[in-house]
This record gives structure tokens, C-alpha cells and sequence, in this order.
């Protein structure tokens, strides 16, 4: 798979709007500094008790260091095990302005080193094969002075909420697992997958501008509207989708995707799953390009209802707009297939454009969460919660297996081919997504020896994709492994705090019954002689039956972390 | 620590909740209690304050101030407690608002049933803040170590009664919220990884339907819905657990009650300085007078027997029916943890003193490690129901932005 993009110059330009901002920012430090009780401020003595009393700063800078432990890796068998440094500063302002107006203002700066694994393991491509250039020093690093959170609370009566400004919405309450967390993208780029516990969602989503409002219209039984406007417009391109990491074999030599990017042996003769070769040379070059959408035409719109039927908490909702997920994209057909040659192409050599594009659709979602106390006398005391998500005509690639000339039907030895049945290698197909989770409370004394009434908090998951009118060939975008009409994921999720909650543990695994798993174990130690600071092990682990598809794409990329964090 | 339990496992057996009767017949304002003269508030607080006394810690006893509810409550008690009655199985009939009981024969069998309703319904305003009157507007909480190192965190909690209610706007009912006694809403505020978390709970009035806990984590942005149980988790790190919340906030009739007489005991009903003043490191109200307090005690058993307090006293003053001590056994019959609660006038709009609670400790005798909160409240907000609602979990940012 060959993917290009964008280097990240964004997160270091500086503009007017941008100047502006940082100028807030510095502005905002200076009005929360304490002062003597005799200074006064040149503003004046009603001010200064303005911000004393209405401005709250705070936030946390924290530092997490990452060493790959996989054992035999390719990507890390190098001297230098070391694939993170990341330092984070993170200031934030609460700001009361009346009382039916506030707003939450925070800033995101960070800065990673170059990393040695990432220079001498990312020097290959294929197709050409040739040496690449490492990754821009800065690519990791987040120092726009645009703010992070930028949201202004209104609230013109008690029924009515307007909330305006870059924010996070997220429908549902799956764990670890994404399925009506589709309003934010996700930046996929600095964080390893599946691994709630060393950065969640607050960290890993891209805030967007957005307007968002809820009217309570029945408070007593919680029936409350929400509906929230996206208008994409004001994001860069590349925040309006996932953002995320591909393969390193570009064909421009340049390595762009760092250190979850998917393996080297993941890489197939990726253009062979689009066509065959127009000559003798059984050789086809992807040109591919990633189309993100464009300003005009990526406006999302949301809407839900919420309400108690008795015990029974519910909600509808529906969002139209761009599915932002890196994983439901598809390529499809930039231009017919032509004979290319040296130097862009092996003699003879087929190429073939391709454009990688996010579905814009509408998706129909569903949640429900209902306690359960009892069940024929037996104690339960677990709640039950679902959600769904159904995408209408979403669409999918498709390949034939094996691979076969769609004009003589002569297999071309290749586990797979392109679909001769279906031209453009995208077939729509109406897909539904659901998790089924249990929450349940349990306290295991004997575990607990100093508090027997700490609680163990456990959490299991059933994740399923259904696509209805399934057909054989339904494949993952980046490579040959098909999708089945059933997609099953099983996670677990265990936590509780120990000796006064000093000593946290959380576990979170994940299983896929198609032979893949991963496994995110950490363990806090938040000292009792100070709350501001937390240091955390978290280890991330992979693996699977092979690495491509699933969570065995990392299957080479457990890592070990330790995060310091302080809060201010 | 070995020693403590063993002493206080025997208090257990041979003192609680035997008190002396006259325990307190030498006591006067201006009496200095300490190490050398323990014994003459012996059975008058729990037995681990009983203990620090032995060990050194001394106090002034002061003259009680009387200061009883507010004027709209005593006529609400007066108008509508005659229709009030118990079920046969100790539900309370026809109650409106004010004290359900206005007189309780504590020879009536019925009696426990009768004052713990009290309890339930007495005054604390129509809605209020807790925190609300200390310096810093939110409940500041120190959770203390064995060693004596403390970590310290900030909550706001903003509770609103829908029934019983006597002074403000629609009243003694909010309309549509009949089948609701009360809601609170409680967001962490400090320190920041906890900032924003904020827990919504409703109680019904229907004695068979659990309590509604819903949790919104700022850090996945969502809405989780609690099982009931997790009434009974540990809110660490402190160790209250949320039925400790007002001392006893658990469901009044998943519980059963015996009235274990009238006592005086020690309390401060007029707590001088908000916060305490206190050693780092250690729980105990320094500079602090202490008072003689005359109180109802009640036994409070759970009809599950998988509850997490198989036994637990609570001693509350006979006037306002505020809990000053509160004492819980484990299923060993080993004492387990020991709270009291100092009070502190406050006033109302209208300028009434009424009684708030002040500072409030919790020991847990067994792990060694206590919890210090100063929680006093402001009265008669005006909030409105619709602040008690998912929407407003929808939109907690972080910093834990509550109006």
C-alpha cells in the first residue's frame, strides 16, 4: 500500500489568528498569577477580583517514554529500542464571565525527539525499492497557538444549552472501542491502537469548531433534544478524518507515517487487487492519493433524543456528514490503469491512480442503558447498556480470491485479484454495528484486604458488524484479508485502587475470535503526599494469527510506557 | 494500630452502646477533657476519639447553643404532621412536608421507625450547596494516611429536595416530580484528572425503586450509568462510601431499625473556625470546644445481608435530628470506622439561623486512614430541576463547570 500525505506543517504555522491566540494565552497566565495582597493590578481592584473570583487555570504537563519489547521485531531490532518521548503541556482556564456564561479554554503543546528506531527501520520502500528519508524531526510536535478546547457555555434558560466553540461530542459508552464516537476524528498518528489506558479519548480526538445545543424538554424524565452543527470549514483538512499512520513504502521516498504505521510484510502487491497488468510485466504501481474533504462540502449535522422509560435510559440519534474513521475508508478508481516505465516504474510495469477516500453518509444511532439488580433473586447488580449504529449503503472493497484475468478467468496466482464483477472495486453494502456491554460493581474482599468495600469495576463487551447481503471478496481497504458478514470483538476491562487508591490498576483486552488479540495492562501510582502526581506503567501488547489484518497488524509493536504526569 | 483494634474489638463486646447514664453528671462549660480525666466523657463519643483522649488529645467543654429549624418548617410539621402514619411495614403514609413526626413516644415500638423518618425529612433546606459556605465555596477533602500524608481534593455538590419542600417557589411538591424525594449532583473539581467527573443521583420515593447513578468521565467524554450497589463502593480515596454521604443517605427502607435510647453525648453544634484547625497529618479539631448534645441513637441494620454495613449506630440531636456520631461494625463484629460530624450556624436569606453541617471525620479504625471534609452549606439556592438532568452531564467541561 502506498499512501501519501501531507506533512504536518500546520502544527507549526503561525498566523495572525494564531499570534492572537497565543497572545490570549499569555495574557490569560498573566491575569491568574498570584499577587500580593496589597498589589493591584493596572486594570483595577474590581477586575482583579473578576479574575480571582471567575478564572480557575489549570491543567498538567506530563512526560511518557515509550521502549518497544517485541521480541525478533523488524520494525524495532534496532540498538535503540526507544519509540517515545513524548512531553506534554496542557493549560487550561475555566472562565465564569455570568452565570448562565462560561468558557473552557485550553492550549496543547508538544514536543517529541527523532527517533533512532524510527531513522534506520524506515529507510525501505517498495515498488520502487529504494531507500526513503526518515520522518520530519517535528512530526510528532503540537505547538499551534490555535486553542485546544476552545467552548463557550451559554445558557439563556434553564431548559436551553448553547454550547459554541472547538469541542468534543461523544455519543455512547463503549469502552475501548469506537462506535458512536463518530462526531471528532481521531488522530491515530502518535498513539498506539486499542489502548484506552495509556492515552484515552480526552488526548487521542481532534476537537472541531462546532455549535452544539440541548433543550431538557422534560426534566423530570431526562427527555432532552441535542443537536450540533460541524461545519468542518474551520478545521485543516486533515482534522475533518482520522487522521492516522500508513505503510512507509511510498513511492516518492519519503518515509511519512511513523511508528504505528503497519508492518513491512503487510505490504502485497497491493495494485494487483485493483487490476491486472496491461503487459507481460506482472507488475502494477499504485499512484495513490488521499482525498480529504474539502472545505465546502464537509458540514456535519447531528441530532438526538434522550429519555427515561423508567429505569430504562434511552436515545435516538442521527449524524450526516463525513464517517471520519480510517478504518471504514475505501479506494476507489482515480483513472484507468496505463503502462508506465523507468524511472517511475519497473520496465513494462502497469500504474494505476487511486484515490483513498471517507464515506460521506448518513448514520443512525441507538444507545439504551438499563440497571439490572436482581434476576430471580440472584444478585446481579450489573447495568446492561447497548448501541448501534447502522450505516446505510456504506461501501467496501472488493477483490476476487484468488486472483484470476477477468478476460480468459486464468488464475493469476495471487490470493486475490481485482473484482471482475464489480469495476469500480467498491461494492455498498447496509452494515450495522452494535456493542453490548455489562457493568457490573464487585467487591472481592480477600483482594482487598484494607478495604473490603473497594470496588472492582468490570466491564464486558460484545462488539459486532453485521453487513447485510454479504459477498465473498469484501476485503479491508489496505490489503487482501476479507471481511466477513460477521466481525466479533470481545473486551474486558478491569480496574480498582489499592491501599487508598495509591496503587491503580486497570487491565483492558481485547479479543477477536478470528485469532487476534491485544492486551493494555497499567498500573498508577498516585503517592499519597501529593495529588498533582501520577506515574503510570502501561505496557501494549498485540498479536494475532497473522499481521494483517485486526490487531496483528501491530503484532511487532508491543511496547512498554512510563508516563509521568503533574498536575497544576 | 494491632493494639487500637484490640482495644476498641473489646469496646465493642462490653461498652457499645452501653453508655453510662451519667456519664457526662460532672461535666460543665469551662471543663478541660484529657488524658486524666477521660473517663467522664466515656460512652459520650466513639471510641477511637475515646482513644486519642487517653492518648493525649484534650479539649474545652463549652455551653450549647440552641438553635432549632426554621420558622417554615415548624408550621409545616405543625400542618401536616397529625395525617402522617407508618405501613405495616414501616413505610411512611401521607407525608407532605415539615418532621413527620412532630412527637415521638420513645416507648412507641414504632419509635426507631418514627425518629429515622425524622432523620430523613428533617429541615436541610429546599435545595442547597454543600460547600457553599465554606471560604472557597466547595468541599474541600483531605484524604489522610496512616503516615499522616494527605492528599487533598475539591467537590462541588448541589443538592435539590422535590418533595417536602417549604420555602421556596413551588412548594411542598415540584410538579411532575412526585415519585422523587431529592437529587444531588456532585462534581470533582481538584485535582485535575478527576476534575469534571460528576455523578447524578436521584432517589424515588417508590420503596422498591433503586436509586438512579449516573457518572460522567470526562476522561471518554461519556455518560456511564452505575449499578445500585455501587452505593456501597468506597469513594476513594476517601472512606466514605456513598450512602456515608449526610452520614446515612441510603435508602430508608432497605433497612431495618432498633431505638437504642436517648443519651447525651458530645458534640459542636457551633463549629468555631471553618476549616478546623488540625496537625498535618492528623484528623483531630484543634482549638475546638466540645458540647453536651442531647441525642437519639438508632441501630441500623440492612435487610440485604450482602450490604457492606452489617451494623451501624448513628447518634443524632434530639432537636434537629443532625448526626453527630456515627459508628459501623464489620461482619466480625469488629468496630470499623467512626464519624462525627461538627455543625455550624449559618443564615438564611431572611436572616433565621438554622444549623449546617460544618467539618465532618471519618475514621476507618482498621486501615488507619481517615477523611476530613469541610462541607458547611448554603440554603435555599433556587435551583432549578432542570439543573439535575443528562443534559447537564453532557456539558460538565473540564474543571467541573457547574452552574
Amino acid at each position: 500500500m502506498a499512501l501519501s500525505g501531507q506533512p504536518r506543517e500546520y502544527r507549526q504555522r503561525t498566523d495572525v489568528t494564531g499570534t492572537f491566540d497565543l497572545a490570549l494565552l499569555v495574557f490569560l497566565l498573566l491575569l491568574v498569577q498570584p499577587s500580593s495582597s496589597t498589589a493591584q493590578s493596572i486594570f483595577g481592584k474590581n477586575f482583579d477580583e473578576f479574575v480571582n473570583d471567575n478564572i480557575k487555570f489549570s491543567g498538567f504537563t506530563e512526560n511518557t517514554t515509550g521502549l518497544a519489547i517485541s521480541h525478533g521485531s523488524h520494525f524495532f531490532d534496532t540498538s535503540n529500542p526507544f519509540d517515545m518521548n513524548r512531553f506534554t503541556i496542557q493549560p487550561e482556564f475555566n472562565i465564569k464571565f455570568r452565570d448562565d456564561l462560561t468558557s473552557f479554554i485550553s492550549w496543547r503543546f508538544v514536543k517529541e525527539p527523532r527517533y533512532s528506531m524510527e531513522s534506520k527501520s524506515r529507510k525501505q520502500s517498495v515498488q520502487p525499492a529504494a531507500n526513503g528519508t526518515p520522518l520530519v524531526p517535528t512530526y510528532y510536535d503540537e505547538y499551534s497557538p490555535v486553542p485546544w478546547e476552545a467552548i463557550l457555555d451559554y445558557k439563556p434558560n434553564d431548559q436551553l444549552t448553547v454550547m459554541w466553540g472547538r469541542q468534543f461530542i461523544s455519543w455512547g459508552e463503549a469502552d475501548g472501542i469506537r462506535l458512536l464516537d463518530l462526531i471528532n476524528s481521531q488522530d491515530s498518528t502518535f498513539s498506539p491502537p486499542v489502548a484506552p489506558n495509556l492515552f484515552n479519548l480526552d488526548e487521542t480526538r481532534i476537537p472541531s469548531w462546532m455549535l452544539r445545543t440541548l433543550y431538557t424538554v422534560e426534566p423530570e424524565t431526562n427527555t432532552i433534544f441535542e443537536f450540533f452543527a460541524l461545519p468542518g470549514a474551520l478545521e485543516k483538512p486533515k482534522e475533518r478524518v482520522d487522521e492516522f499512520m500508513g505503510t512507509n513504502d511510498t513511492s516518492d521516498r519519503t518515509v511519512k507515517y511513523g511508528r504505528w504505521s503497519a508492518h513491512p510484510e503487510t505490504r502485497i502487491a497491493f495494485g494487483r487487487l485493483f487490476t491486472n497488468p496491461l503487459s507481460a510485466a506482472a507488475v502494477v504501481v499504485p499512484i495513490t492519493d488521499r482525498e480529504l474533504p474539502g472545505s465546502a462540502n464537509s458540514w456535519k449535522f447531528g441530532t438526538r433524543i434522550l429519555h427515561n422509560f423508567g429505569n430504562l435510559n434511552a436515545g435516538l440519534g442521527y449524524i450526516w456528514g463525513y464517517n471520519p474513521q480510517a478504518s471504514d475508508m475505501v479506494f476507489k478508481l482515480a483513472g484507468a490503469p496505463s503502462l508506465c516505465g523507468p524511472p517511475a516504474c519497473p520496465p513494462g510495469a502497469t500504474q494505476l491512480p487511486l484515490k483513498l477516500v471517507n464515506d460521506r453518509t448518513s448514520i443512525y444511532a441507538a444507545h439504551f442503558n438499563y440497571p439490572i439488580t436482581e434476576i430471580l433473586t440472584l444478585p446481579v447488580n450489573t447495568t446492561v447498556r447497548g448501541e448501534m449504529a447502522f450505516f446505510p449503503n456504506k461501501p467496501y472493497n472488493i477483490s476476487d480470491y484468488p486472483g484470476r484475468n477477468c478476460q480468459t478467468g486464468a488464475p493469476t496466482g495471487l490470493i486475490a485479484g481485482p473484482s471482475c464483477q464489480h469495476a469500480s472495486q467498491v461494492i455498498e453494502k447496509n452494515t450495522l454495528r452494535y456493542i453490548l456491554g455489562f457493568d457490573r460493581t464487585t467487591f472481592i474482599p480477600f483482594l482487598h484486604p484494607d478495604d473490603p468495600w473497594r470496588a472492582f469495576n468490570l466491564t464486558f463487551q460484545l462488539y459486532q458488524s453485521i453487513i447485510f447481503d454479504h459477498e465473498d471478496g469484501i476485503r479491508v481497504f489496505s490489503g487482501a484479508e476479507r471481511i466477513n458478514r460477521f466481525t466479533t470483538a470481545l473486551t474486558f476491562r478491569v480496574a480498582t485502587g489499592y491501599l487508598g487508591d495509591t496503587i491503580l490498576p486497570d487491565i483492558f483486552a481485547l479479543y477477536d475470535p478470528e485469532g487476534y488479540y491485544a492486551v493494555n495492562p497499567a498500573i498508577t501510582y498516585a503517592p499519597p503526599w501529593n495529588e498533582r502526581i501520577r506515574l503510570s506503567l502501561i505496557a501494549a501488547i498485540y498479536g494475532g494469527r497473522n499481521k494483517f489484518k485486526s490487531t496483528g497488524l501491530f503484532a511487532e509493536k508491543d511496547s512498554l510506557f512510563l508516563k509521568l504526569r503533574y498536575q497544576f | 494500630m494491632f493494639f487500637l483494634k484490640i482495644m476498641l474489638g473489646a469496646a465493642v463486646l462490653f461498652f457499645i452502646p452501653a453508655q453510662s447514664p451519667g456519664a457526662d453528671s460532672d461535666l460543665k462549660p469551662g471543663d478541660i477533657i484529657g488524658p486524666q480525666n477521660w473517663q467522664h466523657v466515656q460512652g459520650m463519643v466513639g471510641e477511637n476519639l475515646l482513644y486519642r483522649i487517653k492518648q493525649g488529645y484534650s479539649f474545652k467543654i463549652k455551653q450549647g447553643r440552641s438553635i432549632g429549624p426554621p420558622k417554615d418548617y415548624v408550621l409545616a410539621t405543625k400542618h401536616y404532621s397529625e395525617q402522617v402514619g407508618l405501613s405495616t411495614n414501616g413505610e411512611l403514609l401521607n407525608y407532605v412536608a415539615g418532621q413527620p413526626f412532630a412527637e415521638v413516644n420513645l416507648k412507641d415500638p414504632l419509635a426507631a421507625q418514627k425518629l429515622i423518618w425524622n432523620f430523613y425529612w428533617r429541615w436541610i433546606g429546599d435545595d442547597y450547596k454543600t460547600g457553599g459556605g465554606t471560604g472557597e465555596g466547595k468541599i474541600i477533602r483531605y484524604a489522610i494516611e496512616k503516615d499522616g500524608s494527605e492528599r487533598r481534593a475539591d467537590v462541588l455538590h448541589h443538592t435539590i429536595k422535590t418533595r417536602g419542600r417549604v420555602s421556596l417557589g413551588s412548594r411542598p411538591i415540584l410538579q411532575g416530580y412526585e415519585h422523587i424525594d431529592w437529587m444531588q449532583l456532585r462534581a470533582d473539581e481538584y485535582p485535575r484528572d478527576t476534575a469534571g467527573t460528576t455523578t447524578l443521583e436521584i432517589r424515588y420515593g417508590d420503596p422498591k425503586r433503586e436509586d438512579d447513578l449516573y457518572v460522567y468521565v470526562p476522561s471518554i467524554r461519556r455518560v456511564r450509568r452505575a449499578p445500585p450497589i455501587q452505593r456501597c463502593a468506597t469513594i476513594a480515596p476517601s472512606e466514605f462510601n456513598f450512602d456515608d454521604i449526610n452520614t446515612f443517605n441510603a435508602k430508608i427502607s432497605n433497612f431495618n431499625y432498633r431505638f437504642l435510647g436517648k443519651f447525651k453525648m458530645l458534640g459542636n453544634l457551633s463549629q468555631e473556625r471553618i476549616p478546623f484547625q488540625r496537625k498535618t497529618g492528623d484528623y483531630l479539631p484543634l482549638n475546638e470546644s466540645w458540647e453536651i448534645v442531647d441525642s437519639y441513637a438508632i441501630e441500623i441494620t440492612p435487610k440485604d445481608p450482602s450490604y457492606c454495613y452489617p451494623r451501624k449506630v448513628i447518634y443524632f440531636d434530639s432537636q434537629n435530628y443532625e448526626v453527630l456520631w456515627s459508628m459501623v461494625w464489620d461482619a466480625n463484629g469488629t468496630y470499623w470506622k467512626e464519624q462525627f460530624a461538627l455543625r455550624t450556624p449559618v443564615k438564611l436569606a431572611d436572616g433565621q439561623e438554622v444549623l449546617s453541617v460544618g467539618s465532618v471525620v471519618i475514621n476507618n479504625v482498621q486501615n488507619g486512614r481517615s477523611t476530613v471534609v469541610d462541607a458547611v452549606r448554603t440554603y435555599n439556592q433556587g435551583y432549578q430541576p432542570t439543573l439535575f438532568t443528562l443534559a447537564t452531564l453532557q456539558t460538565v467541561m473540564r474543571g467541573g463547570s457547574l452552574r
